[in-house]
């Protein structure tokens, strides 16, 4: 261990620093305010409060009551209503309602339909009864006239064209929204409209124009009959008195509006020049040979509508609020079927020896024309030689006969009727010598018109009368056969569209069972180039109006005739069937 | 906010007798009971783009629209929607939006049905009954037979619900549908029993809503 010694002995000493006056100096005191104020804080006041909130009120008052309890036109009352079938309020699940068409602009006016209660209802509250309950489209097809001053309902033959116009009349007559309709319609379907008017509108009072000129124009000048019918030919004659006499009309109805699809016609001419509020057509085919037959129906509907180069998607957007068109696959589901089956059929020997020989010259005579060569000269040709496929002019032999004699036995056997269609008044007659075992009926251009419902009403209530003869003509449109199951095409038309609104009297709603139907087809002959023809363009046809596009040409080009024996056009691009 | 809740009862006497709004109701008992009724149906449209649209329509016993008015959108901001929590929508549609569209009213209704919960806040502002219609299979499981009525309690279990804050129910029966008016004021249910009897069965009270619906659609796109 080491011992550490430390001297702990510290000198301490005075030394002056001046600081002794400071001691007693008085200190000096100063005021600093520092800012305490704490700044108001902002308020955000949320309003809470009422507030107006704008409202858009639409007072309706009495205006457009299409509720009322009693048809405001003619001075009948509502009668004979009542053993039919009445519409259950809102036909529990179908609701149609009305809908502004487009060119319906003011606010106010649009919902005016939209605040209308379903037409079932409407229906239902004015007690409005029906012979059968309509199917839902066929609503929708009252819903769409209903609310149009123009507008082309174009379905499908057999869907209810006529019951859906009538229907529309009704509800607009018990609306006051119509006290004078005009129907034109071809002549012998006058009577079918004035049936149907009885059957779905029977308080409707229904004036035909006919007679002679002085009863016309009586008929013509009668206010108080609020739905007029008269046929074409009569209009296009009385339309100077109907312009004279400044007779215009709420409603204009066009049916089978085909008929005014040549804008040059007297018949377009005459229908366009009446004074109306409303226009409707009605057609099954609003296109028959090309866009123009459309066109020209809408220059009586709506004029100007259609303007400059018509390309298919114009044409459809043009024509789409004015237009309804529904086939039978895309609404009735429980139509029966239409079967078709094509008889094809050789040419007897002396029928082939006949038709070789007249093929040969007419081809020979046309090509001698040279230049000179018309379609007119093709069509005669044409004609003959289906003739001779009918019948050997000869012998009269026909293989088609005696086809249609064997199908005739089991048509008859199961004791349902057939109608057998064709091109020429002379063939059905001598079809009627040879099926009289079925005591056939004919109905055609050379039956007057007075007759021509005694044979429908024969026909479908007499059980005797089990085959109807019909020229496509006559029977194509506005007809109601649908107690025939069998349709014969003994030979065929240059259209489709009209072979279908033949075929289509049978197969329309009310029919039983499944439509048959039987297109004669002879091998190796004109019959059988032309159907090759036909059914590329149905095919067209149905894809096309399927789709609301191009509208083709339906009937035969003139490139198309010529093409049947191998002859150039000398003018191509023109329709001629 | 509501200048009086409905649990709370206001007696009828009390109404201002030079109210240009009084309805029919207080003649129904008399000579006028036997008049076929015109309805008043209310509702509100929710958009997510614009927001709640209100749409009333006054019908004549066919059916056919007297009177329809249609509100602006009302869209409440994000604060009204914390704020008002679950109150928002019964304050904004009934007493906001619902009393706006009854004020104008031209052609006061017998009565005004409706199928929004919380329409029923516009009969504190009204002399007109307003019926909740209910769909059957909403409210059968819990009611009582028909014809027997009921009272229940519709407080919201959660701020979602779309049932009307604090507000008793009187549930009843008539024809095929159910309905509800407000506790508060029980008597309704004899007026509605009552007009709905004249209607006749054939009147849809639901199928009014969809022209609404419509109405305001097309309104919406002019």
């Amino acid at each position: 261990m080491r011992n550490l010694t430390v001297d702990l002995e510290l000198r301490a000493s005075l030394v002056a620093t001046g600081w002794q006056t400071a001691l007693f100096r008085k200190p000096s005191i100063s005021l600093s305010s520092p800012a305490v104020q704490i700044s108001i804080p902002d308020v955000v006041s949320i309003p809470f409060g009422s507030h107006s909130i704008p409202v858009r009120s639409f007072d309706f008052g009495d205006e457009g009551d299409v509720s009322s309890t009693a048809p405001r036109t003619g001075k009948r009352k509502l009668s004979g209503l009542a053993t039919k079938t009445p519409l259950p309020p809102q036909a529990r699940g179908n609701s149609t309602r009305l809908q502004a068409p487009h060119d319906v602009i003011k606010l106010k006016d649009r919902l005016f339909y939209a605040l209308q209660p379903p037409l079932e209802t409407i229906f239902s509250s004015k007690s409005l009864e029906f012979p059968f309950p309509p199917f839902p489209y066929q609503m929708e097809g009252v819903a769409f006239l209903f609310t149009r001053q123009a507008a082309m309902l174009a379905d499908e033959m057999g869907l209810g064209k006529t019951m859906q116009a009538i229907t529309s009349i009704r509800l607009m007559a018990y609306s006051g929204d119509l006290k004078n309709v005009l129907l034109i319609c071809p002549k012998p379907l006058v009577t079918n409209w004035q049936r149907e008017f009885q059957l779905w509108a029977p308080e409707l009072p229904v004036t035909i124009i006919e007679g002679n000129g002085r009863k016309r124009e009586w008929l013509w000048s009668m206010p108080e009959q609020p739905i007029k019918i008269a046929n074409y030919e009569l209009v296009v004659r009385d339309a100077p008195f109907l312009k004279e006499n400044d007779l215009e009309f709420d409603l204009v109805v066009l049916d089978e509006a085909q008929r005014i699809k040549n804008r040059s016609s007297a018949t377009n001419r005459a229908v366009r020049s009446i004074q109306r509020k409303r226009s409707w057509s009605l057609t099954g085919t609003p296109i028959e040979n090309s866009a123009d037959d459309l066109f020209n129906i809408f220059e009586f509907l709506r004029p100007g509508v259609l303007r400059g180069e018509l390309t298919p998607r114009r044409l459809r957007l043009a024509t789409q609020d004015y237009l309804l068109r529904r086939t039978k696959d895309q609404v009735l589901d429980e139509l029966p079927p239409k079967l078709f089956r094509d008889a094809q059929l050789s040419l007897s020997s002396a029928q082939h020896q006949s038709y070789t020989l007249a093929e040969k010259e007419g081809v020979v005579r046309l090509a001698g024309l040279g230049g000179e060569v018309t379609v007119q000269h093709v069509f005669e040709l044409v004609l003959r030689l289906k003739q001779i496929c009918n019948f050997d002019p000869a012998t009269e032999e026909s293989p088609k006969l005696d086809r249609l004699q064997a199908d005739l036995e089991e048509v008859a056997a199961s004791g349902a009727k057939a109608i057998v269609f064709s091109q020429w008044v002379r063939t059905l007659r001598r079809l009627k010598k040879r099926l009289h075992a079925y005591h056939p009926l004919e109905y055609h251009g050379k039956i007057p018109h007075r007759d021509r419902d005694k044979v429908l009403t024969a026909f479908r209530d007499n059980s005797e009368h089990q085959v109807l003869l019909m020229t496509y003509g006559a029977g194509s449109v506005g007809l109601n056969l649908q107690f025939a199951n069998y349709v014969f095409l003994f030979d065929r038309w240059w259209n489709p569209a009209v072979e279908d609104q033949a075929i289509n009297r049978a197969h329309r709603i009310g029919v039983a069972g499944p439509v048959t139907v039987t297109r004669f087809i002879t091998l190796g002959t004109i019959e059988e180039r032309i159907d090759e023809i036909l059914q590329q363009k149905r095919e067209l046809f149905e894809t096309v109006l399927a789709d609301r596009e191009s509208p083709p040409s339906l009937g035969l080009s003139q490139d198309e005739i010529f093409g049947l024996f191998s002859l150039p056009n000398p003018i191509s691009g023109q329709h001629a069937a | 906010m509501a200048s009086r809740p409905l649990v709370r009862r206001k007696p009828r006497d009390s109404l201002p007798a030079d109210d240009p709004q009084l309805c029919r109701l207080n003649t129904m008992t008399s000579s006028r009971s036997k008049l076929l009724p015109d309805i008043g149906f209310m509702t509100v449209v929710e958009s997510t783009e614009h927001g709640f649209f209100g749409g009333y329509l006054v019908l004549n016993h066919t059916g056919r629209p007297l009177e329809f008015h249609c509100t602006a959108p009302v869209r409440p901001n994000r604060a009204q929607e914390i704020l008002y929590g679950p109150t928002l929508k019964p304050y904004l549609i009934g007493e906001q939006i619902g009393q706006t569209l009854w004020s104008q009213t031209k052609n006061p209704p017998s009565v005004i049905c409706t199928d929004m919960p919380e329409i029923l806040h516009v009969r504190q502002f009204s002399k007109c009954p307003i019926a909740l219609l209910k769909t059957n299979s909403t409210a059968a499981a819990a009611e009582p037979p028909s014809s027997v009525s009921s009272s229940s309690r519709l407080d919201p279990p959660h701020p979602d619900t779309n049932a009307p804050m604090g507000i008793s129910l009187c549930t009843f029966h008539t024809g095929d549908y159910t309905l509800s008016v407000a506790e508060s004021y029980r008597e309704d249910e004899a007026v509605v029993q009552e007009q709905y009897r004249l209607l006749g069965d054939g009147f849809d009270l639901f199928e009014p809503f969809d022209r609404i619906h419509h109405a305001i659609q097309e309104a919406q796109q002019q």
